[in-house]
């Protein structure tokens, strides 16, 4: 395309002189409008879409350059079907959100080689508008807010362009007073608008899920994420936990068939064990399985999420919300998430103390077979331990704390069907999952019922006092009952320490393996000071805007309605008591008494600011003085100067006429003479002194007049 | 005879309620006079307003309900500045000169604002104008159609403004009052008009002094006689006489519209030649005279003129 001026650069009205056919400048404003709305889009939504754009306004330049045929019923038509087609290529169906975005979209863009008239023009503006609040679904950060209004900004100013502006200056200045003016209400209706729960359901966002898997298989590689998205953040209200306490649980992992472990659903357990559902999972606000006592209280912002999981810091305990509370002390939500929200939790920071129902004999279940050196040393170590629980597990864990066994992020792969015994006698080196897997093994060996926990460990505090979990801090770690309790046991704790007090990029010859996922990420600034200072206000601003605004729903709402009437009900018993009556009444008289003299201040002022206008304008001066003079009977005659008019009176004016020649002379340089600005200020100043003098005397005169 | 009823009554209604209406020229338009209607485009906004909060609602997501409110935000505030952009304009008509029938009627319109105003559209008996002021002043022109000869009311004027989003229309509804006297189409007659244009009509011949004037052209002033005398004086030079005709309408032919439109026609000829002409229509004499005002009373009487005063006579 060849490039041309701007649309503003010169008088390019929207529409042409027929007062139909939109010019080609307004075609273009509604082009670059498409262009930010789609932009808010692409990193979710296939690329082509993009080609699309370009394409359909590629036609619309030739056909106004070139004297194309309008486009046809037929090619409109093609048009649509191509774009269904190829999203049904895409998404595989059309009844998804990606698939009825991507429509809307190609609608959008479509549109325009049917836009001809001003009417057209509004009505892509409108799908315009449409199209931007649905990347909402994608997205409702920060950065995402900005793009959305600079997109709503240039809608508005092609609307503004529409009705008829002249020049880019006029449009841009009406848009920027419409948007100020109404963003004070839009804040107070975000703010009152009552928030109900979703009317009827529609498709949702399926977003890919974090990095927690629910099955875990100790040497399969890059099974452990590395990269930095964020899981969830959270906030603690009361007693924030010391490093060694972070473990948030997310699943339990209890069912090992030699390979693997994986998690049994209370579906699956129900059906297993011919019992009813409720033995493993209840709903409700409380946990039913468990009377610990709270010891942290913290508020998640959750990531969405297809699958249900809820982390909780040790055992959940109570929720401000309806949730799936299993018997294993793990958390479900009643449904996925769509968009980031908002929970409060109480949990226990510890594991569970009541028993699973599913029974000892399942949580000690292993295969017949399998893994024959590891028994073995089970059963030595066992026999050394004299049959004592607490003994066999210290020198299990004792003997990870020994060489040769390392901590590492890129172990060997195994893959022999004995994996425990190639850890534990071959490689010797491994991860968390490693670790928990052959420590679960050994405990289960010699009957201890146990069970491997799959959650995160850590995350990264930030000095307001919010903590942000990334995928990278996923954690494996193990769980045996003992003494009528569950304990937690980490063997990572043994083998590397620095991993649960530092976190995962403490670990020395993680250094390279950390992040290996995220190559670009931000994360690995962390190095340089300034650098990881701005990462951290820029995330602390964007979990305020998250905590804030996309998470005001229905609690915050209310507590802040709460908040509002308890300062208004304050300042109505103020202002009963500082009013100098008693009761109501007097209590409204101060009320008005007070807005009274605000309004009059106000008025004041604006009296104030137009004497000013007045003393830099002559004309405006003049229409006044005259004004004035005509209700005392000395108005200006029909066609008269103002400057013949001033100096006819002054005769008759007594002490006020060499004023009102002065006036006269004034004016008569200032309108005629070629004066500069500076002498033009000084004249206008010494003019509206004279003025002023002049209505003094003459006051004077008719009041001190018989 | 219902029928008629009822349309009479509709009119009466309706001149009631224009009455009602409709804001005086020259004033600046008061609050009570503007209008705010919806526009189509406006249905839809709170169309979108209502889909977006329903979006908002059912994916519970805060952008969406934020952005619903916003665009409502914006209607309140378009309806204020809309409603701003119309009031206290001040309307001023200017007639135009002359208007012959068949032709349109060029109607001056001058705006005026204490601020600047934007897009402000005209629209008056199916003429529209458009006007800004962007210094608070603006001029626009109507084009009103004037097909009849004849004295025309001039038709309700309405004022409207969509901007600045095209969301609501604000209007105003503006009585004239002024008429508009529309001079015959000119017509030139079949019979071959004996113009004498330009010969024998420059004044030349020498006929004395008078006391010069300020304006004189210098090429006449007697500069011999102020060296002589010391008093500038002027020459006067005799005009010879000019044709002096009678426009007769019973001389013409034809229907009375068609016998007015010639005598227009020649009217116009004869002043352009600079005759001495004068008017004869049934009971109606304008005596002989010449020039721009011989010209207008002519024009103005064949303009008034009713034929049915003429056809008594006609039949007599």
């Amino acid at each position: 395309m060849r490039r041309r001026p701007p649309a503003g650069l010169g008088p390019a009205p929207a529409v042409l002189a027929d007062g139909r056919a939109l010019s080609a400048a307004m075609l273009r404003q509604l082009f670059v409008g498409q262009c930010l709305v789609l932009a808010l889009h692409l990193p979710w939504m296939p690329a082509w879409l993009a080609g699309l754009a370009v394409a359909v306004a590629g036609y619309r330049h030739l056909q106004l350059r070139r004297r194309l045929p309008r486009a046809s019923l037929l090619l409109r038509l093609t048009a649509v079907g191509g774009l269904l087609a190829a999203l049904w290529l895409e998404f595989g169906t059309l009844y998804g959100v990606d698939g009825l975005i991507g429509l809307l979209l190609g609608v959008y863009l479509l549109k325009l080689l049917e836009t001809h008239d001003r009417r057209d023009a509004r009505v892509v503006v409108m799908i315009g508008v449409v199209a931007t609040s649905g990347a909402f679904l994608h997205d409702q950060g920060l950065l995402m807010a900005g793009a959305a209004l600079l997109a709503l900004g240039w809608l508005v100013q092609s609307l503004v362009w529409l009705s008829g502006a002249s020049g880019a200056r006029q449009a841009w200045r009406e848009t920027a007073w419409l948007l100020g003016l109404s963003a004070p209400l839009m804040a107070l209706l975000f703010v009152t608008f009552p928030r109900v729960g979703p009317l009827w359901n529609l498709p949702q966002v399926n977003r890919a899920s974090t990095g927690l898997t629910d099955e875990i298989a100790p040497g399969d590689i890059a099974e452990l994420s590395r990269s930095d998205a964020r899981a969830f953040r959270a906030r603690f209200e009361g007693r924030e936990p010391s490093p060694h306490e972070r473990y948030w649980r997310v699943y339990t992992l209890s069912h090992f068939d030699g390979v693997r472990w994986s998690r049994t659903a209370p579906r699956e357990l129900s059906s297993v064990l011919g019992r009813p559902l409720d033995h493993f999972a209840r709903e409700g606000q409380h946990t039913p399985w468990t009377d610990d006592a709270p010891r942290f209280t913290t508020e998640l912002l959750l990531e969405p999420d297809s699958r249900p999981w809820r982390p909780s810091l040790g055992t959940p305990l109570a929720s401000d919300s309806r949730q799936r509370f299993l018997a294993d002390g793990t958390l479900e939500g009643l449904s996925p998430l769509g968009s980031r929200s908002l929970l409060r939790l109480a949990s226990s920071g510890a594991a569970p103390s009541n028993p699973d129902p599913a029974g000892p004999a399942w949580q000690a279940m292993l295969p017949a077979e399998g893994n024959p050196r590891t028994r073995e040393l089970a059963e030595r170590l066992r026999r050394e331990s004299g049959g004592d629980a607490r003994a066999f597990l210290a020198a299990a864990m004792a003997r990870f704390g020994e060489a040769p066994f390392r901590y590492t992020l890129s172990p060997p792969r195994l893959s022999s069907a004995d994996r425990v015994d190639e850890f534990l006698f071959g490689s010797r080196a491994g991860y968390c999952t490693h670790y928990a897997s052959a420590m679960a093994v050994l405990a289960r060996a010699v009957g201890i019922p146990a069970r491997i926990v799959v959650g995160f460990l850590g995350g990264e505090w930030h000095p307001d006092g919010h903590v942000t979990v990334r995928d990278y801090d996923a954690h494996a770690w193990v769980e045996v009952w003992l003494d009528g309790a569950w304990r937690r046991l980490d063997p990572t704790g043994v083998i590397a320490p620095e991993r649960i007090e530092e976190g995962p990029q403490a670990i020395r010859d993680g250094r390279e393996a950390f992040l290996a996922d995220a190559p670009f990420s931000a994360l690995r600034l962390r190095e340089l000071g300034w650098a990881n200072q701005l990462r951290l206000e820029w995330e602390r601003l964007e979990y305020r805007w998250q905590r804030g605004v996309i998470g005001y729903q229905r609690a915050s709402r209310a507590a802040l309605m709460e908040r509002v009437s308890e300062r208004l009900r304050a300042l109505w018993a103020w202002l009963i008591e500082v009013s100098p009556g008693r009761g109501i009444l007097a209590a409204v008289a101060t009320l008005l008494v007070t807005l009274g003299g605000l309004a009059g201040g106000a008025w004041l002022l604006w009296l104030g600011w137009r004497h000013h206008r007045r003393g830099r304008d002559e004309r405006a001066l003049l229409l006044v003085l005259q004004a004035w003079l005509a209700r005392r009977g000395l108005g200006p005659a029909p066609g008269e100067s103002p400057a013949a008019h001033l100096r006819r009176i002054a005769p008759r004016a007594g002490a006020a006429g060499p004023a009102l020649e002065e006036s006269a002379r004034h004016i008569e340089r200032l309108a005629y003479a070629p004066v500069g600005s500076a002498e033009r200020r000084e004249r206008q100043r010494r003019l509206a002194r004279r003025v002023a003098e002049a209505r003094r005397r003459l006051g004077r005169r008719k009041s001190s007049a018989p | 005879m219902p029928d008629r009823v009822a349309s009479d009554w509709r009119e009466r209604l309706r001149r009631r309620w224009l009455g009602r209406l409709t804001a005086s020229l020259w004033a600046p338009l008061p609050q009570s006079r503007l209008f705010l209607l919806p526009t189509r485009f406006g249905l839809g906004w709170a169309g979108l307003v209502v889909l977006l909060v329903l979006f908002g609602i059912n994916y519970q997501n805060n952008m969406a309900h934020a952005l619903a409110f916003w665009l409502f935000a914006l209607g309140v505030v378009v309806l204020l500045r809309t409603w701003r952009n119309l009031l206290g304009v001040r309307v001023a008509l200017r007639l135009p000169q002359e208007v012959f029938a068949g032709n349109e009627a060029r109607l001056g319109v001058s705006l005026e604002g204490k601020r600047s105003r934007t897009a402000l559209v005209l629209h008056a008996g199916g003429a529209s104008a458009q006007a800004d002021l962007p210094e608070g002043r603006g001029e626009t022109t109507l084009a009103l159609p004037a097909p009849r000869r004849g004295v025309q009311s001039l038709p309700p004027l309405r004022i409207e403004s969509r901007w600045p989003l095209g969301l609501v229309r604000v209007v105003a509804w503006l009585e004239p009052g002024g008429r508009l006297l529309v001079y015959p189409r000119p017509l030139d007659a079949d019979e071959p008009l004996h113009r004498r244009a330009g010969a024998g009509l420059d004044a030349s011949d020498f006929a004395g002094l008078r006391r010069a004037e300020p304006g004189d052209s210098p090429a006449r002033l007697a500069w011999k006689q102020w060296s002589r005398t010391g008093v500038l004086a002027a020459k006067v030079f005799s005009v010879p006489p000019r044709q002096q005709l009678w426009l007769d309408y019973d001389a013409c032919q034809g229907e009375a519209e068609r016998r007015l439109s010639v005598l227009c026609a020649r009217v116009l000829a004869h002043h352009q030649a600079g005759d001495r002409f004068g008017l004869r229509l049934p009971g109606l004499t304008l005596a002989q005279g010449e020039g721009a005002r011989q010209r207008r009373l002519a024009l103005e009487a064949l303009a008034h003129f009713d034929p049915a005063t003429a056809s008594p006579e006609e039949g007599a």
